[in-house]
């Protein structure tokens, strides 16, 4: 499917010639991924005013390692929006893999040692089934996705029910773990932080990374250049159940217990992170620094509302209204708008298709 | 190029093999085997115990062990003041004693519905709005070990509509389209079931709802509620907040947003409340245990001094909200008050051993279905059923009587009248 679909103009920015084509794609790349910087330093400044306390040691105790699970599953979501697709198996990965970490623990730590890497084989596994179907059978991932996670969520509701429901406790070796504090901040939060790094990295820095990124650019013109645009599209969904598998690790290990519902906030979330960071769900470029930063302004956002003591109804107004704004000025929309002027006020006088970088 | 097709198959056949092992693998690794089943008391029922009660009618005998009274409502005298709503209660819990086959009851538990094998001509609905924690669980099998002792059931059928109104309004219709006899509900949707309620009344088919599934209008829109009186519930957490916390900050948590059972309680205790305690925070947590956690640290954010909580589900108190204080640096210390009494909550208590931690609970009520159904069950058989069935309330003292009870999961109910030894084979 997505090795089919032609380039939209936003997936290829930069169209200027010679020097000024490098200053445009930069331009672009910037205007695409800035808005969530500023938009999440807004959202601090504001939080100062109205909420001072959402600033404090206890509200980032929460907010960091929060913002790290919805973080890695939005750099997972991400490497699946870059190829034009969309994940919706996410709560069920997540769900699933909380599941097996308590259930196969048992409480136990030594069992740790098998809880986790069937974690994250499940989660590669699942990814594979997505990609597989996604990228090779050419089915709609909208649909795809959303059937097979929510076959995996009902398994992993079956296997709570059976085996974690007697002992949901995760084993006291990841709770002891993730309450860890290395410099003051959670070391969840220094775990996902190194990812997001490394995956950044890879992207930017690797020949594998940029003929992902030159695949979800523009499938058409990497296949022209003799990529193999199908197994980057099951790479990267396998890429993403292998990222939802480690988020429920590190999830369980906050929570320090699991329950079936356990990663059903996962749907719709990673998504809105990814979208407002800057990508756009047409495919192309998307940065995983700027994911992240999405990812801590909504969980930031939730946590500020709670301590500001809104009402209910008013929580869910300003938190759809933040959403709504985010969408406005994404980075998506303003990259395309300064795409389209850059092009009425200087032509380009030859083409040079690029695919950028992401941070 | 066929040749070349074939050994790009060969080549990928390995790969192909190893990830089908995997599979397998994980499934194996991850799953055990249950115990065997056997036959035995539909609810929990102490070796010797005096039976409270006397006389019958409609089918039923107004008799129940004292000890199983004892263990749903902590006394065996905490029966409701209407003499109707008694003789229903003692009827429904008198149903204990009678034998069940447990294989069926957990087939039926499983299989979300089953044939009883009786031949009996009734069917009986549990149509559940949400149904997917341990509480919800363990009332579907009070639900079936009731409808096991009834000869003349011959079929459950238990419908769950995950959170959804719209699919609750329609397996209601669904099973009100299939013509069964009877329906119990738990209503997380409110007065907006009143519609499907009615329905099924005008179709002469009695429903009930437990655990204080308040919908307007029993005993006209529908047959009736059973539970406490969460109005009173509310009242009886005040007396305890005024007389432990006396003046200071508390929070109230509760469910989905408008439920009637967090309502019920929220409003009346905060009327009862003394004028130096005041409620910095209500917020609902979808009884979801991450929503806890985020809620229960944003009000230590800005109250790290909390005095005392206010809270429907122990259990979830004892996950998130532990995990909440413990990131936070905070003593998991002040006067909690629960709707309910999972055992888990009461380990962590027993574990923590901090004379500050005050803990009060009442019941989860999981038991309150068997007398729902057997509300239903006497209205078919021609009885006038009171519009509510409604149980005094005593909060107990952690402290004093501890909710962590040995062999019980840490999500069950303590107060549950499920056999242990049909509880550890749903939860091996």
């Amino acid at each position: 499917m997505a090795a089919a679909t032609p380039p939209s103009p936003s997936r290829a920015p930069g169209t200027a010639g010679a020097s000024g084509a490098a200053l445009a794609a930069s331009a672009a790349v910037a205007a695409r991924f800035l808005p969530v910087w500023l938009a999440t330093a807004v959202l601090a400044i504001v939080a100062s005013i109205v909420a001072p306390d959402a600033l404090g040691n206890t509200s980032w105790s929460y907010v960091l390692p929060y913002t790290t699970v919805l973080a890695i599953t939005a750099l997972g979501q991400m490497l699946v929006v870059m190829h034009a697709g969309i994940d919706l198996s996410t709560p069920g990965v997540v769900s699933f893999g909380g599941n097996l970490i308590a259930g196969v623990g048992a409480g136990r730590d030594h069992r740790l040692l098998l809880a986790i890497p069937l974690c994250l084989a499940m989660g590669l596994l699942v990814g594979l089934a997505n990609g597989v179907l996604v990228g090779l059978l050419r089915l709609n991932p909208l649909i795809v996705t959303l059937a097979v996670g929510q076959i995996v969520f009902a398994w992993s509701s079956k296997y709570s029910r059976d085996h974690v429901t007697n002992q949901p406790d995760v084993p006291g070796a990841l709770s002891s773990w993730a309450g860890e504090k290395p410099l003051g901040i959670s070391v969840v939060f220094w775990t996902g932080a190194g990812l997001t790094l490394l995956v950044a990295l890879v992207l930017r820095y690797t020949t594998a990374g940029r003929r992902f990124q030159a695949v979800g650019a523009n499938p058409r013109a990497a296949w022209i250049a003799g990529l193999h645009v199908r197994r980057h599209v099951v790479l990267a969904y396998a890429a993403a159940g292998l990222l939802y598998a480690v988020a429920a690790v590190l999830l369980a290990g906050v929570r320090f217990s699991v329950d079936p519902q356990f990663g059903s906030a996962y749907l719709l979330s990673p998504i809105a992170a990814v979208v407002i960071a800057g990508a756009s769900l047409a495919g192309g470029l998307a940065s995983a620094t700027s994911t992240w930063v999405a990812a801590l302004a909504l969980t930031f956002l939730t946590q500020m509302l709670v301590v500001m003591g809104l009402s209910t109804a008013m929580q869910y107004v300003v938190f759809g209204a933040a959403i709504l704004a985010g969408m406005v000025v994404s980075g998506d929309r303003v990259a395309t708008l300064l795409g389209r002027w850059l092009r009425t006020v200087k032509p380009p006088p030859q083409s040079a298709p690029t695919a950028g970088h992401a941070s | 190029m066929h040749g070349r097709k074939e050994s790009q198959m060969r080549r990928k056949r390995p790969a192909l093999a190893a990830l089908v092992a995997l599979a397998v693998a994980i499934t194996v690794v991850a799953t055990a085997s249950g115990g065997a089943a056997t036959k035995g008391p539909s609810g929990w029922v102490a070796k010797s115990s005096a039976m409270v009660g006397s006389g019958g009618g409609f089918g039923e005998t107004y008799k129940a062990p004292s000890a199983t009274l004892a263990k749903m409502f902590f006394h065996a005298n905490l029966l409701p003041a209407n003499k109707t709503a008694r003789n229903i209660t003692l009827a429904s819990i008198g149903r204990s004693t009678k034998t069940v086959d447990y294989a069926l009851a957990l087939k039926c538990w499983k299989n979300n519905g089953c044939s009883t094998g009786t031949g009996g001509k009734l069917t009986v609905a549990y149509v559940e709005g949400f149904g997917e924690n341990t509480f919800r669980q363990m009332s579907k099998m009070e639900f079936i070990l009731e409808a096991l002792t009834y000869p003349q059931i011959g079929k459950i059928i238990y419908r769950s509509a995950h959170s959804d109104l719209n699919q609750a309004i329609a397996d209601f219709k669904s099973v009100i389209a299939q013509h069964v006899s009877a329906i119990v509900t738990y209503p997380d949707f409110g007065d907006a079931m009143i519609p499907v309620f009615k329905q099924a009344t005008a179709a002469g088919i009695p429903v009930s709802t437990y655990a204080w599934g308040y919908v307007s209008g029993p005993g006209t829109n529908y047959t009736t509620v059973v539970g406490e009186d969460t109005c009173k519930l509310g009242q009886a957490f005040a007396n305890v907040m005024n007389t432990k916390v006396k003046s200071g900050d508390i929070a109230f948590l509760g469910g989905f947003p408008g439920n009637p059972l967090s309502a019920g309680w929220q409003n009346c205790e905060q009327k009862a409340l003394n004028p130096n305690i005041k409620v910095v925070a209500n917020d609902p947590t979808n009884w979801d245990p991450s929503k806890v956690q985020g809620i229960v640290s944003g009000i230590l954010a800005k109250t790290p001094k909390l005095a005392g909580l206010s809270y429907e589900d122990a259990l979830f108190m004892s996950q998130g909200g532990y995990a909440a204080y413990k990131a936070a640096n905070i003593p998991y210390e002040g006067v909690f008050t629960y709707r309910t009494d999972e055992a888990g909550m009461g380990c962590l208590a027993d574990k923590l051993k901090d004379p500050k931690l005050q803990i009060y609970y009442y019941t989860a009520g999981n038991a309150q279905i068997r007398v729902a159904l057997t509300a239903d069950m006497m209205k078919l058989a021609g009885a006038k059923i009171p519009p509510e069935i409604v149980y005094p309330i005593q909060l107990q003292q952690q402290s004093k009587r501890s909710m962590c009870l040995p062999g019980y999961p840490a999500t069950a109910s303590g107060t549950s009248l499920i056999p242990l030894s049909l509880l550890h084979q749903m939860y091996p």
